[in-house]
C-alpha cells in the first residue's frame, strides 16, 4: 500500500530553517511497522533522516517518537493500525526531551531521574552462598516492572513534565517501584520517605493516565505511582498535601456518600497550614459572590449509610 | 585527553559484567558503546541462562557433556569445563545483584527445560530473560559508577608495533573523532546477525569488534557456523524463543504432523537447534510448509500459562501477525540468529594479541563449536566477561603508561572518513548491505554446499569493491550522522562476511550448522579441528586448522 | 430513550449550571432520565488511591442499581465516566474480583452480573440520539464561533477501559457537537491533556501552569470559548484561570470555559439565565453578546 509520512525534520547544523516537515510518499507492503516504513524512506529515498532503532522487536526501546501527536514504539505500531485508509502519519520526536537531530532526542535527561531514585538493589547483607530466599509470587509481581525497557515513551507525554522538570517523572517512579517491592531491598522505608517527601515525588502526578496509555510494555507507570501512594500513607508518611487530599476524600465519600468539596480543599491544604488557606480564598470569595462556592453542608446520598458500612466492612476485612 | 587502564568496547551482558568485575578490582575502567547500554542486543535474549546447580543434585558434567554435543564435539572441552563448572556461582551472582528470576515453591530458583538437553536447568525471568539480565548489570554498573561513553563508534585500534594501547572513536552526538588510550582493550561487541538478511539480530549487530580485532591480527575461528533459530515469525523474523518449546509447544508441519518424531525421536522438539532447523526447511522444502513456515502449537499450554510465562512470545505474536496464541498456532521458520565463530581467544579473554582481549558473543572460546546450545549464550558472556576483566587485570599492571601520542591515529581515520564522504559514488550503503546479506543467506544458509558458497564468495568480493569505489554517503554533517555510521558499519559486516565464506569453503565435511548436501557426514578423523583464519596488513588471508582440545568426552555419534 | 441518571457530585455541588444545563438540554431532545439517588460518589481516582476495594465496591454498587432497572447509566463528567468505566472494564475482566464485591454488596442486596453500559451525555448524543436528529434542535446557529474542545483524561484514557478499541471514533465527538451547533472547532494540541485539577491542592504551581498553558494557547489560537464534557475541568479552568494567566503569562482570563450542554443550550435558544453562565468565574458576556 501506499504510505505517505509527513515528517519533523531538524538540522542543527544549519543556521535557519533549521526546522521543518518533510514529506514521503512510498509503497509498501501493509503490515509493515512504521519503522519498516521509515527504514524504507532511510535506505531508498533519503539516507540523511536521523532515527534511532535496533532490535525492530520491542524489547530495546529505542525506537520512540510521536506519531500523530502521540508517543509509540514505531517498530511494534503497524501502519494499518494507525492510517488504514492511507491517512498521512505524522512522525515527530519524543516531547519533553531535547532533540539533537530529526527523530533523535538527547536521552540523558531521561536517565539523570532513573539515577534520581538510586536504581540498584540495597540489601543489608546478601547470602554468603547461594541465593536469597524469597516467594515466586513476590518475584512476579515485579515482572510488570521489570518489563519496562526505559523507551521513553511515559516521558515524552506525561502532562506533569510539560509544566515541571522536577517532577521524577513515570518511568524513573515505575523503576522505584521495583525496588519498594522487592523483598530482597532493605530500604524500602528510607526510598518511601525520599519519593514522599523529595519535589517532584509521588504526590506530584496528575493521575492523567498518558504513560499508562502509551506505555508499550504494559508497565502502567501511573498505577505503580498509586502503589508507592498507598504505600508511603501505610508507613506513615503523611507530611503531604497529596495525603491529606486523599485522606479528605476518603472521609467525605465514607460519610456521605459524596463529595465534600470545601472540606477537601481545606483538608488538603492542612488546617494549620494558614498560608495555603489564604491563598484559596480570593478564588473562594469570587466563586460565593457568584453562587458558585461548593454547599457549607455537604449533599450527601441517600442511603449514605451503606456506604459508611461497607467502607467498615473493608476495613474490618483488612 | 581520554585515559583508562581498561577501555571496554561493548556494554552488553559481556562488556558489562567485564566492566562491573574490573571496576571492583579498582581498575579505572571505561565503556564505549555505539548505544546506550541498555538498547545492547543481549536484551533480545528471552528464554533463560544455563547453569547445573550442583547443590541441589545437578551435575556440571552432565552440562557439559550437552554443550559438548551440542557442539557436534567442535567445542573446545576445557572451555567447556570451564564454563559449566562457574555456571552455578555465575547465576547465583546475578540473582544477588537484582535479577528477579523465576522461583520454585521452596523460594529457590526454578528452571525450565531448554534444547538438547533433559535436564530442567535454564534459569529465567518469563520470556525476557536477557533484558532482566542487562538492566540489573546496568543497574550494578550505576551503583559502581562506571564511566560510560555512550553513544561513541569505535573506528579503529590503536595498535603500535603490534601492542593495542586504545581505539579511535566518533562521538555520535558532535561528530567529533577522539582518540581514547588505555593499557588494555576488550572486545565484547555482539554478534554479526546484520550480515545475513533476514536475522532475528539487531539493526546493530554489525561485526564491529570482530573486524577491529581481525585488521590488528586476532584470528577468527570457526566463521562458518552459522545458527539458525528454528523459531522466528513468518514475515517479521522476530524471534520466537525456544522457551516456548522447553515449556512444551509442539511443531507441525501442513499435514498435521508432529514432524520432529522422524527427525529426533528421543528429543522431539527440544532437539538441538542445528538439527530442528534442518527438520523444519526439510519440511519446507519438501513442500509440507504453509508458505514457507510450519506451525508452532502452544494451545494446549493454555492461555494463563502462556501469559505468565511466556508473556513476551504473546506480544509479539498479537502485535505483530494479529496471531492469540491460546487459540491459533504461529507460523515460524528458520532465521539467522548466532555466530557461534568469533575471536579466538583462550578461557581468559586472551586473543594473542597484546593488549587486547575478547567476550561474548563476539568472542570464540570455543564453547559452542558448531551449534549452540540455547541458554547458554548468557552463561558466556557473564562467566568469559568476568574472565577477560581478571586476566586483563593482570596484563593492564604490567603496562607502565598508557598515554601515547595519538594524533596521527586519529588523523589517519579523519582521512578515511573524509575520503567515504566525498566519495561521489551511485551506492547507497542500504544497497550494498542488502545485496550482500541476501546472498550470504543464500550461500551460507541452513543448508550449503560448494557452489553456493561460492556464489557467496563472489558477492562478498564484489561488495568489497562497490564499498571501496562507488559508496555514496548523503549526508555530509557531524551531528549524528548515521548514514555515515551504516557506512562505517558496513566495512566491519564485508570483514565478517569474508571470513564467513573463507571458513565454510575450508570446512570439508558436514558439523553442526555447517551442513553441506554435497559432503553430508561429519568427518572426525580429517575435521575434528577448527577453521582458524588471520588477514594481514595487505588483505592476503591465512588460514589454519587447528585441533579440537578433547579432554574427556570422546566424539561418538550425534543422537537425538 | 431512557437512561440511568448519574449526575456526579459536581454537577451537585461547584457547578449547579451543568446540572440546570444538561436537563434544559434533555428535556428538549425528550431524552428521559432516572436520578439513582443512592449512588455513591465514584472516588474520581483519589479514594482508589487509598482504598482501591472501596472505590471499586462503590462503583460495582451504582452499576448494579442500574442493572435493576435494566437501564444504561448516563454521565456528565469525564471523571466519573472513567472511573465507573474503570470498574466496570475490571470487574468485567476479574471474575473474582467481581465476586468478591458482590460478597460485599449482598447484605444490601445487590449482585452484579456485569450487563451495565455507562456513558457520557457526549457519547449518547452521538451514538444513540444521533448528530442529524440533534442538529434540527439548533435552531440559533453559533456560526462565526470558535471553539476549542477540552475533553478531560478520564474520558479518553485508558482507551482500553473506554470502550475506543471498538469506537475509535470517540476522540472526535466533541469536535462533531461543535460542528454540529454551527461552530468552529479549533484544532489545539491540549485538547486531551490533564487540565491540571487533581494537583490544584497539592501542586498549586504546576496546576496553574497547566490553565496557563491551556487557555493561552488556545486563546492564541483564536477560540473564543472552551468547551468541555468534565466539570472538574471546568472548576480549574474557570475558577483559576485568572491566577494562572497573571502568574505564567502576564495577562488576564479571557477565556470563558463553557459546559458543553451550555453550549447546545445556547443553540436550542433556552434563556441564558437558565443555564447559569452568570455563574462563571470568567466573564461570559462578551462571548455570549457575539452570538
Amino acid at each position: 500500500m501506499e504510505v505517505k509520512l509527513k515528517v519533523k525534520r531538524f538540522d542543527p547544523e544549519k543556521s535557519k530553517d533549521n526546522i521543518w516537515y518533510q514529506d514521503y510518499n512510498i509503497d509498501i507492503h501493509p503490515s509493515s511497522t512504521i519503522l519498516d516504513a521509515l527504514i524504507n524512506v532511510r535506505e531508498e529515498v533519503d539516507g540523511t533522516l536521523g532515527l534511532r532503532c535496533a532490535c525492530r522487536a520491542s524489547i530495546c526501546g529505542s525506537c520512540g517518537m510521536k506519531v500523530n501527536g502521540q508517543a509509540k514504539l514505531v517498530c511494534k505500531t503497524r501502519v494499518e493500525e494507525i492510517a488504514p485508509k492511507g491517512e498521512i502519519l505524522l512522525i515527530e520526536p519524543m516531547g519533553n526531551h531535547t532533540i539533537i537531530r530529526d527523530l533523535i532526542v538527547d536521552i540523558s535527561t531521561f536517565f539523570a531521574k532513573i539515577e534520581q531514585i538510586t536504581p540498584y538493589l540495597q540489601p543489608d547483607s546478601e547470602p554468603e552462598t547461594g541465593e536469597f530466599i524469597v516467594s515466586n509470587e513476590s518475584m512476579d509481581k515485579l515482572l510488570t516492572e521489570m518489563n519496562c525497557i526505559m523507551c521513553g515513551l511515559c516521558v515524552s507525554d506525561c502532562t506533569v513534565l510539560e509544566v515541571d522538570k522536577t517532577f521524577i517523572g513515570p518511568a524513573a517512579l515505575a523503576k522505584a517501584s521495583r525496588f519498594v517491592y522487592d523483598p530482597r531491598d532493605d530500604q524500602t522505608n528510607q526510598r518511601l520517605n525520599y519519593l514522599n517527601d523529595e519535589q517532584g515525588g509521588i504526590w506530584d502526578c496528575t493521575r492523567c493516565m498518558q504513560c499508562v496509555e502509551v506505555c508499550p510494555k504494559g508497565v502502567s507507570p501511573m498505577d505503580r505511582i498509586m502503589d508507592l501512594r498507598e504505600s508511603a500513607i501505610e508507613i506513615g508518611a503523611k507530611k503531604t498535601h497529596g495525603y491529606h487530599h486523599t485522606n479528605s476524600f476518603e472521609k467525605s465519600v465514607t460519610a456521605n456518600g459524596r463529595l465534600d468539596e470545601t472540606r477537601l480543599a481545606i483538608e488538603s491544604a492542612g488546617i494549620f497550614n494558614i498560608s495555603r488557606l489564604i491563598d484559596l480564598i480570593p478564588v473562594g470569595l469570587k466563586a460565593l459572590i457568584r453562587g458558585k462556592l461548593p454547599p457549607l453542608f455537604p449533599h450527601k446520598a441517600e442511603d449514605n449509610k451503606k456506604i459508611q458500612e461497607l467502607a467498615k466492612k473493608i476495613k474490618e476485612d483488612k | 585527553m581520554y585515559d583508562h587502564d581498561l577501555l571496554i568496547v561493548g556494554a552488553g551482558l559481556a562488556g558489562l559484567r567485564c566492566a562491573v568485575e574490573a571496576q571492583r578490582m579498582g581498575l579505572k575502567v571505561a565503556v564505549i558503546t555505539k548505544v546506550h547500554p541498555v538498547r545492547s542486543h543481549s536484551n533480545a535474549a528471552q528464554g533463560g541462562i544455563n547453569a547445573p546447580l550442583t547443590d541441589r543434585g545437578d551435575d556440571w558434567k552432565g552440562h557439559a557433556l550437552d554443550t559438548i554435543k551440542g557442539s557436534d564435539y567442535l567445542a573446545d572441552q576445557d572451555a567447556v569445563e570451564i564454563m559449566s563448572q562457574e555456571a552455578g556461582e555465575a547465576v547465583l551472582e546475578l540473582e544477588r545483584m537484582g535479577v528477579i528470576f523465576s522461583r520454585g515453591e521452596d523460594g529457590k530458583l526454578g528452571t525450565r527445560r531448554f534444547g538438547g538437553q533433559k535436564v530442567a536447568r535454564t534459569f529465567f525471568v518469563g520470556a525476557i530473560t536477557g533484558s532482566a539480565l542487562l538492566h540489573v548489570l546496568y543497574e550494578q554498573s550505576l551503583k559502581l559508577g562506571l564511566q560510560v561513553y555512550e553513544e561513541w563508534f569505535v573506528t579503529s585500534l590503536i595498535n603500535e608495533e603490534g601492542v593495542i594501547k586504545g581505539v579511535v572513536a566518533l562521538d555520535l552526538k558532535t561528530g567529533e573523532l577522539e582518540a581514547i588510550t588505555a593499557k588494555a582493550v576488550v572486545i565484547a561487541a555482539g554478534g554479526a546477525g546484520r550480515v545475513f538478511e533476514p536475522s532475528t539480530n539487531a539493526l546493530i549487530c554489525t561485526g564491529d569488534g570482530l573486524s577491529l580485532a581481525w585488521n590488528n591480527g586476532a584470528g577468527l575461528m570457526d566463521m562458518e557456523m552459522i545458527q539458525y533459530h528454528p523459531t522466528t515469525l513468518a514475515r517479521t523474523g522476530i524471534l520466537m524463543s525456544e522457551a516456548a518449546r522447553g515449556e512444551g509447544a509442539y511443531l507441525f508441519n501442513s499435514e498435521g504432523d508432529r514432524f520432529m518424531e522422524k527427525y529426533a525421536p528421543d528429543y522431539m522438539e527440544l532437539a538441538s537447534r542445528d538439527v530442528v532447523s534442518r527438520a523444519e526447511q526439510t519440511e519446507i522444502n519438501e513442500g509440507r510448509g504453509i508458505d514457507g513456515n510450519v506451525l508452532l502449537d502452544l494451545r494446549h499450554l493454555g492461555k494463563d500459562f502462556i501469559e505468565s510465562r511466556l508473556g513476551y512470545l504473546q506480544e509479539v505474536s498479537v502485535e505483530f501477525l494479529g496471531i492469540d496464541m491460546a487459540e491459533k498456532p504461529v507460523p515460524i521458520r528458520p532465521g539467522m540468529h548466532y555466530i557461534m565463530g568469533g575471536i579466538k581467544t583462550d578461557v581468559n579473554g586472551e586473543t594473542g594479541v597484546p593488549g587486547l582481549y575478547a567476550a561474548g558473543e563476539c568472542a570464540n572460546v570455543s564453547v559452542h563449536g558448531a551449534n549452540r546450545l540455547g541458554a547458554n549464550s548468557l552463561l558466556d558472556t557473564v562467566v568469559f566477561g568476568r574472565r577477560s576483566a581478571t586476566k586483563a587485570s593482570e596484563y593492564v599492571k604490567t603496562v607502565k603508561d598508557s598515554r601515547i601520542s595519538t594524533s596521527e591515529h586519529v588523523e589517519k581515520d579523519l582521512n578515511r572518513i573524509k575520503k567515504i564522504l566525498n566519495n561521489k559514488g551511485r551506492f547507497r550503503t542500504s544497497e550494498i548491505r542488502n545485496t550482500m546479506a541476501t546472498a550470504m543467506t543464500e550461500g551460507i544458509g541452513v543448508f550449503r554446499d560448494q557452489k553456493s558458497m561460492e556464489y557467496a564468495k563472489k558477492i562478498v568480493e564484489e561488495s568489497k569493491i562497490k564499498f571501496r569505489d562507488s559508496l555514496v554517503v548523503e549526508n555530509k554533517g557531524k551531528v549524528y550522522n548515521t548514514d555515515l555510521l551504516f557506512a562505517l558499519e558496513l566495512g566491519y559486516m564485508i570483514d565478517c562476511a569474508e571470513s564467513i565464506v573463507h571458513g565454510a569453503l575450508t570446512r570439508k565435511e558436514s558439523r553442526g550448522a555447517h551442513f553441506r548436501t554435497d559432503i553430508k557426514d561429519r568427518n572426525d578423523k580429517e575435521w575434528l579441528k577448527h577453521t582458524l583464519i588471520y588477514r594481514d596488513r595487505s588483505g592476503e588471508l591465512k588460514i589454519e586448522t587447528p585441533d579440537v582440545t578433547i579432554t574427556q568426552w570422546k566424539p561418538v555419534e550425534r543422537v537425538y | 430513550m431512557k437512561f440511568a441518571f448519574y449526575p456526579g457530585c459536581v454537577a451537585r455541588g461547584g457547578t449547579p449550571e451543568l446540572l440546570s444545563s444538561s436537563l434544559a438540554v434533555l428535556e428538549k431532545l425528550e431524552i428521559e432520565v432516572e436520578e439513582l439517588t443512592k449512588a455513591g460518589c465514584t472516588g474520581a481516582g483519589v479514594l482508589q488511591e487509598k482504598n482501591p476495594l472501596l472505590g471499586d465496591t462503590i462503583n460495582v454498587r451504582t452499576l448494579a442499581m442500574a442493572e435493576e432497572k435494566k437501564l444504561p447509566i448516563m454521565t456528565l463528567c469525564s471523571t466519573c465516566q472513567g472511573v465507573l468505566s474503570q470498574a466496570n472494564h475490571k470487574v468485567k475482566k476479574d471474575k473474582d474480583y467481581l465476586k468478591k464485591i458482590n460478597e460485599l454488596l449482598k447484605e444490601e442486596g445487590y449482585e452484579y452480573k456485569g450487563t451495565t453500559d455507562v456513558k457520557h451525555l457526549l457519547w449518547i448524543l452521538v451514538e444513540d440520539y444521533g448528530l442529524d436528529k440533534l442538529k434540527d434542535h439548533f435552531i440559533k446557529k453559533l456560526s462565526g464561533l470558535s471553539f476549542a474542545p477540552f475533553y478531560g483524561c478520564y474520558m479518553v484514557r485508558p482507551s482500553e477501559a473506554l470502550g475506543f478499541d471498538e469506537k475509535p471514533e470517540r476522540q472526535m465527538y466533541l469536535e462533531k457537537i461543535i460542528e454540529s451547533v454551527g461552530a468552529t472547532a479549533i484544532e489545539f494540541p491540549g485538547k486531551f491533556s490533564c487540565c491540571g485539577f487533581p494537583v490544584l491542592f497539592i501542586n498549586q504551581t504546576n496546576s496553574l501552569k497547566m490553565v496557563s498553558n491551556h487557555t493561552g494557547s488556545a486563546k492564541d489560537l483564536g477560540a473564543d470559548a472552551m468547551v468541555t464534557p468534565c466539570p472538574l475541568c471546568h472548576l480549574n479552568l474557570d475558577g483559576y484561570q485568572g491566577k494562572a494567566r497573571k502568574n505564567n503569562r502576564g495577562d488576564k482570563a479571557d477565556l470563558p470555559i463553557i459546559h458543553m450542554p451550555q453550549m447546545m443550550a445556547l443553540a436550542m435558544g433556552i434563556e441564558t439565565k437558565e443555564i447559569g453562565l452568570a455563574r462563571h468565574i470568567v466573564s461570559t458576556e462578551e462571548f455570549v453578546n457575539k452570538i
